[in-house]
């Protein structure tokens, strides 16, 4: 028997006694190279060996010592080495999903921030978000705004406070900063834009780019999104709806963040499951492709709005209720779910589940 | 202050009554994970929490810890060396065998094999022990603590690889990687059947306890490999 180890190739006989050995040289950079590409060769031990036995039985090493250290230097070589090549294109995308959610979540903090505090010396000034934070970093105190500027009138008649120069400063310079937060974000929004094509095109050609970085994100990759089975891709995102009705009695959940998708937006709340099958169906066979070499097929995008127009001609009206419960059409509610299913409807289950309806589409941004 | 041993590597030190897991420092003045320095007659301890580490209360559970200063372990699950920082404190003159899947956390990892000369990192997947058979040696002791639904295969086969005839087995099953809704007792004995006989393994399991209060919904398993009977 051949076996392949760290320090060579070794041959074997049935008592596992060895009979040859073609040792590598002692050179680590050699070594750890050999250790990877090891990883791809048949001839791996199919069994545990003793490896320490061996080297020395084979002379690669003297002492127990020398075999420590020599593969310990060698496998943290290899792992480093590892490592930094595992810089992909879709980890990069999940960065900057992330990063953006990071900066929208400091923005919305910030920007409150600057409302409140701004409000004392400009209280009639009407923006919100960016377009005040633009304002106050170009300004600073309302007595600075020109006669031509259209806030000018509201400007001179404020019932504000006075601002002094150390705060109009600081003011000023928290706004600049938080200008620079919403120029961060518009960056993150346009890499994810131009990459996401060459990274995933048949994804992006189907869900856009927005939503197709946002899957990879939750998913953890693009291979990891390709092994999903296309009913995970369809509630990824809606993990507390989904675990709640793994549990009790609630129903489960339609869509995950695919709901930010304009074919399940922009449909009437019956025909939302359906097409969120439909589309997690084609987002998964195109995410295989992106994943697996494929280039851009768009046959998959034709194919499905055929599937979805037919969806929509087959249920052109809302289902007849069966229960004579009033329900509220929505897109939080299962609409038209039949009541023979809801054994225990007075009992609590029920209530509970018709309370919480808005978490059912937990992916959905508010 | 005094020093209780309670076993190989790992001691009680006793502050006001109040006893501290913890373990010699093999790389004394530096912290691992931000946890407490304890110098007791010139020898330094390093305080192990049982709440982060699975090994850790496993001690405090009453296991017999069957790693020994020269032991030779494979560790499956090594995440960024919480425990196997404590692990290579115990072995001051053995080597322990760091798995890890996640490049990310192997990052952090890589950091405690520089100080330390006794933990071996290996990026690898231990689903696949075939992938690491040619750097792995046969091992006296296998510990694990991965969050995977196949737990109970992936020490089994581990096992099969590499424990050595009679070595022992630590494992750490965490219900919740199995399945989240069903009762984590029954997803427990499932688990440890399992392990006991699917796999073409044999194991006696010698001690099972769950890990509350330091971890929930988690059961500690000691089991020694069954020899194969030749005859």
């Amino acid at each position: 028997m051949k076996a392949v180890t760290w320090f060579g190739t070794l041959k074997l006989s049935e008592n596992g006694d060895v009979e040859e050995c073609y040792l590598l040289e002692k050179d680590t950079e050699q070594l750890a190279q050999h250790m990877l590409l090891a990883v791809e060769n048949e001839e791996l031990p199919t069994h545990g060996l003793d490896l320490r036995e061996l080297a020395l039985a084979c002379g690669f090493v003297e002492l127990d010592e020398d075999y420590d250290v020599l593969l310990r230097e060698i496998c943290i070589k290899a792992a480093k080495r590892q490592i930094s090549m595992t810089d992909t294109d879709d980890k990069r995308i999940i960065q900057a999903v992330e990063a953006m959610d990071d900066v929208d979540k400091a923005a919305n903090e910030l920007s409150e921030r600057l409302t409140e505090w701004y409000g004392v010396y400009f209280p009639e000034l009407e923006l919100t978000a960016e377009s005040m934070a633009r304002f106050v970093a170009r300004f600073g105190s309302r007595e600075n705004v020109p006669e031509d500027h259209n806030m000018f009138s509201k400007a001179s008649s404020s019932m504000g406070a006075e601002l002094s120069l150390v705060d109009e400063d600081l003011l000023r310079n928290f706004a600049t900063n938080l200008c620079g937060i919403y120029d961060t974000r518009k960056n993150l929004e346009q890499y994810i834009m131009a990459n996401m094509g060459a990274v995933a095109p048949n994804l992006t050609n189907i869900a856009g780019a927005p939503l197709g970085a946002r899957l990879i994100s939750l998913a953890g990759g693009l291979k990891k999104l390709a092994a999903f089975p296309s009913s995970t891709v369809q509630v990824i995102g809606a993990n507390n709806a989904l675990f709640k009705h793994l549990r009790s009695r609630a129903p489960s959940p339609k869509h995950g963040v695919i709901f930010n998708h304009p074919f399940i937006k922009g449909a009437p709340w019956w025909q939302r499951g359906k097409i969120a099958r439909a589309l997690a169906a084609k987002i998964s066979l195109a995410v295989r492709m992106d994943a697996y070499g494929g280039k851009l097929d768009p046959s998959i995008k034709v194919n499905l709005e055929r599937k979805v127009e037919s969806i929509r001609k087959a249920h052109p009206e809302p289902p007849k209720k069966q229960s004579t419960k009033v329900t509220q059409p929505g897109p939080g509610r299962a609409g038209g779910r039949p009541a023979k299913k809801r054994g225990g409807q007075k009992k609590g289950g029920m209530n509970k589940g018709s309370k919480n309806t808005d978490d059912r589409s937990g992916g959905r941004p508010a | 202050m005094k020093v209780e041993q309670l076993s190989d590597g790992i001691f009680e030190v006793i502050i006001d009554d109040r006893k501290i897991l913890s373990t010699h420092n093999l790389y004394p003045g530096h912290s691992v994970y931000g946890e407490r320095l304890m110098d007791v007659d010139g020898v330094e301890y390093r305080q192990w929490d049982p709440h982060r580490s699975k090994l850790g209360a496993m001690v405090l559970k009453g296991f017999e810890i069957p790693i020994e200063y020269d032991s030779h372990v494979l560790y499956l699950g090594a995440a960024s060396g919480t425990t196997v920082s404590h692990v290579s404190d115990i072995l001051t003159d053995g080597l322990v065998y760091a798995v890890e899947f996640s490049p990310r956390t192997m990052r952090d990892l890589i950091k405690l094999c520089d100080q330390r000369p006794n933990i071996i990192p290996i990026l690898a997947d231990a689903n696949q022990p075939r992938s690491y058979a040619h750097i792995v040696e046969t091992v006296d002791v296998i510990f694990q603590d991965v969050a995977q639904p196949n737990q109970a295969e992936i020490a089994a086969i581990n096992s099969k690889y590499f424990l050595e005839e009679d070595g022992h087995l630590m494992l750490s099953i965490k219900s919740r990687s199995i399945d989240t809704v069903a009762s984590p007792k029954k997803v427990f004995k499932d688990e440890v059947k399992k392990l006991e006989g699917d796999f073409g393994v044999e194991f006696e399991v010698l001690q099972r306890k769950e890990l509350d209060p330091f971890h929930e919904d988690h059961l500690g398993v000691l089991a020694r490999m069954f020899v194969e009977d030749e005859a």
